[in-house]
């Protein structure tokens, strides 16, 4: 069994634009904002939680740029 | 069982159900905030669509694939019946607090004002057509659950109920595209339409998530970015603060909110190429180059205008004018111009508000989520009036093309596009002309100007949601309710859809001849 056979993560791999990348952005993009809502509800707002958000938006710019370099 | 009926009853039965699908994924919204009522009010909302949707359904099982006009009549009462359905949750919460229900959410004016079934259908349509005018006064003291309402019906609008119903009871053959069609969308991005429009949910999906965050990034608390990044990605501008995003008066979110609602401007097959590191498409699509050009351009014109206007500095008149019109040519909505902070944009000078309406009538680009008459019309009128006015100047054995974002058509295909262009923007502008009349006419006298009334159906019919302070639970007639519930359904479904299902009701109503 694969990861693609999972219903959703099947669903996603099935309807987007056959990149790995950006289905497994799509798939964590819940996670890590459920994550940063939580943290900062605990915490409050911090450095690491703007990291967070920032590695996910830095990796899909830089995976966009990457694919246009490639292209 | 055949027949028109039959066929509309069934995929409105299945547009109802998705709806009712909506009502009861919201619950877990409620739950996650302890609005407990709220939990309540959305499953006993979504009983009646679902109710509704499933008899239509089982009633009308073997109906045949619709054609062109069922289709239409489809999208047409479909989206209607949306907009009143999706009411529900307003109402029932609104009363579920005045009837002393036990709940802890607080009764405020706001929320009363939802007691009014045409206050929330208002809404309700307001929100699934992606205008974002609104019949709150303040919405920061809406219950989080009617917050999560509106911001949902906006992002599902955006894409679309037809879109979405497609998706996720997917039907192969060729009724679907007919569907698909019908709720002013053309665009494939892969042979098989259930296919392009998983994918287009794919693509608004992932384009959410990183809105979020970059809303986030830009200063947002968590609730509001995934809200405004909901609401400005779908370009329908509906806020949970009072003040729209003047509320932040920051730059970096004004910033940030800019490429979010310009995203959602362009066509999804663009997105869908761009994301495969085709990013040439940003230039070389002719819709989506010049939704770049005309947004500077508009954007450095009301700068102008702002500057030797209300403004005393270059960069304010900047800061304010850039946002408004993208804004508003993106159809989205969002406010950074009130009295607050700077000067409202009711108080802008006239030819200010009349650039802004504008934008809101031209709209962003085809196969998006924006309203107006859209940038391929606009370029189509434009070229074909040069092409009918050259016509003279050559033989009559002269075979002539015209192209239009690199296709070379005949003088057969030129004249159909440029008939359907123009019966589209003569229609459009046949009804923001008549809609503001009757607005001026059942507004108090002397209360608001020409430019105001103008500026206000143009927002409505364009899917936009500026105001110039007329909407409101208050300060509207009732009258100019109902005539904006026309405006803003017409102007989602782009006119010929609502003309047909109309001619077919008295048609078969035995009132037309």
């Amino acid at each position: 069994m694969n990861l693609g056979d999972f219903p959703i993560v099947g669903a996603v791999y099935e309807s987007g634009a056959d990149d790995r990348i950006y289905d497994g952005l799509l798939l964590v993009g819940p996670v890590v904002i459920l994550l940063i809502a939580v943290l900062v509800t605990v915490f409050e707002r911090s450095l690491i939680v703007e990291l967070l958000a920032a590695g996910y938006v830095g990796v899909f710019l830089g995976y966009v740029l990457y694919r246009w370099m490639a292209h | 069982m055949n027949g028109t009926t039959a066929t509309v009853g069934r995929d409105v039965g299945r547009i109802l159900e998705a709806l009712g699908g909506l009502m009861i994924v919201s619950i877990v919204v409620s739950l996650v905030w302890r609005e407990w009522f709220g939990a309540v009010a959305f499953g006993a909302s979504a009983l009646v669509p679902l109710s509704v949707g499933y008899g239509l359904h089982r009633r009308f099982a073997g109906a045949d694939s619709p054609s062109r006009l069922h289709g239409m009549v489809v999208a047409a009462t479909g989206w209607l019946l949306v907009g009143v359905f999706g009411s529900l949750p307003f109402l029932l919460v609104a009363w579920g607090v005045h009837l002393g229900l036990p709940t802890t959410i607080e009764g405020t004016p706001t929320l009363a004002a939802f007691r009014e079934p045409l206050n929330a259908v208002f809404e309700s349509t307001s929100g699934f057509t992606g205008t974002g005018l609104t019949m709150t006064d303040n919405e920061e003291v809406l219950p989080r659950s009617l917050q999560w309402w509106r911001t949902f019906i906006e992002w599902i609008g955006g894409v679309g109920v037809i879109v979405l119903t497609t998706a996720i009871l997917a039907r192969p053959g060729s009724g679907s595209l007919t569907l698909y069609e019908s709720e002013a969308r053309s665009e494939k991005i892969h042979p098989s339409i259930v296919s392009t429009v998983r994918t287009i949910w794919w693509i608004f999906l992932l384009f959410t998530f990183v809105s979020i965050l970059a809303l986030f990034l830009a200063g947002m608390p968590p609730w509001d970015a995934i809200n405004h990044a909901m609401t400005g990605l779908a370009t329908g501008g509906f806020s949970i603060t009072d003040n729209s995003i003047a509320t932040y008066d920051s730059a970096a979110i004004d910033a940030a909110l800019i490429p979010i609602m310009l995203l959602g401007s362009i066509a999804f097959p663009v997105h869908y190429l761009i994301l495969q590191g085709d990013l040439r498409n940003f230039y070389a699509d002719l819709q989506t180059r010049w939704v770049f050009i005309y947004m500077s351009l508009g954007s450095a014109l009301l700068w102008a205008f702002l500057y030797v206007g209300p403004y005393d500095s270059p960069g304010a008149a900047l800061r304010y004018g850039a946002f408004q019109f993208v804004s508003a040519a993106t159809c989205t909505g969002f406010q950074t111009a009130v009295d607050a902070t700077n000067v409202a944009l009711g108080a802008w000078p006239a030819q200010a508000q009349l650039l802004v309406a504008f934008g809101m009538f031209v709209g962003g680009a085809a196969g998006s989520t924006v309203g107006g008459i859209k940038i391929i019309r606009g370029l189509t009128l434009i070229k074909g009036i040069r092409y009918h006015v050259a016509d003279v100047f050559y033989p009559d054995s002269a075979v002539r093309r015209l192209e239009i974002n690199g296709r070379r058509l005949t003088e057969t295909e030129a004249n159909r596009e440029f008939i359907e262009a123009t019966i589209i923007t003569a229609l459009w502008t046949t009804f923001l002309v008549v809609g503001t009349v009757l607005l001026l006419v059942v507004l108090p006298a002397e209360e608001y100007s020409l430019a105001n009334a103008f500026f206000e159906v143009a927002s409505a019919q364009g899917n936009v949601g500026l105001s110039a302070g007329i909407t409101g639970p208050d300060s509207m007639p009732a009258v100019g309710k109902v005539a904006f519930l026309g405006h803003m359904w017409i102007g989602r479904l782009e006119i010929i859809p609502i003309l047909v299902a109309l001619r077919t009701l008295f048609n078969r109503g035995g009132m037309y001849p």
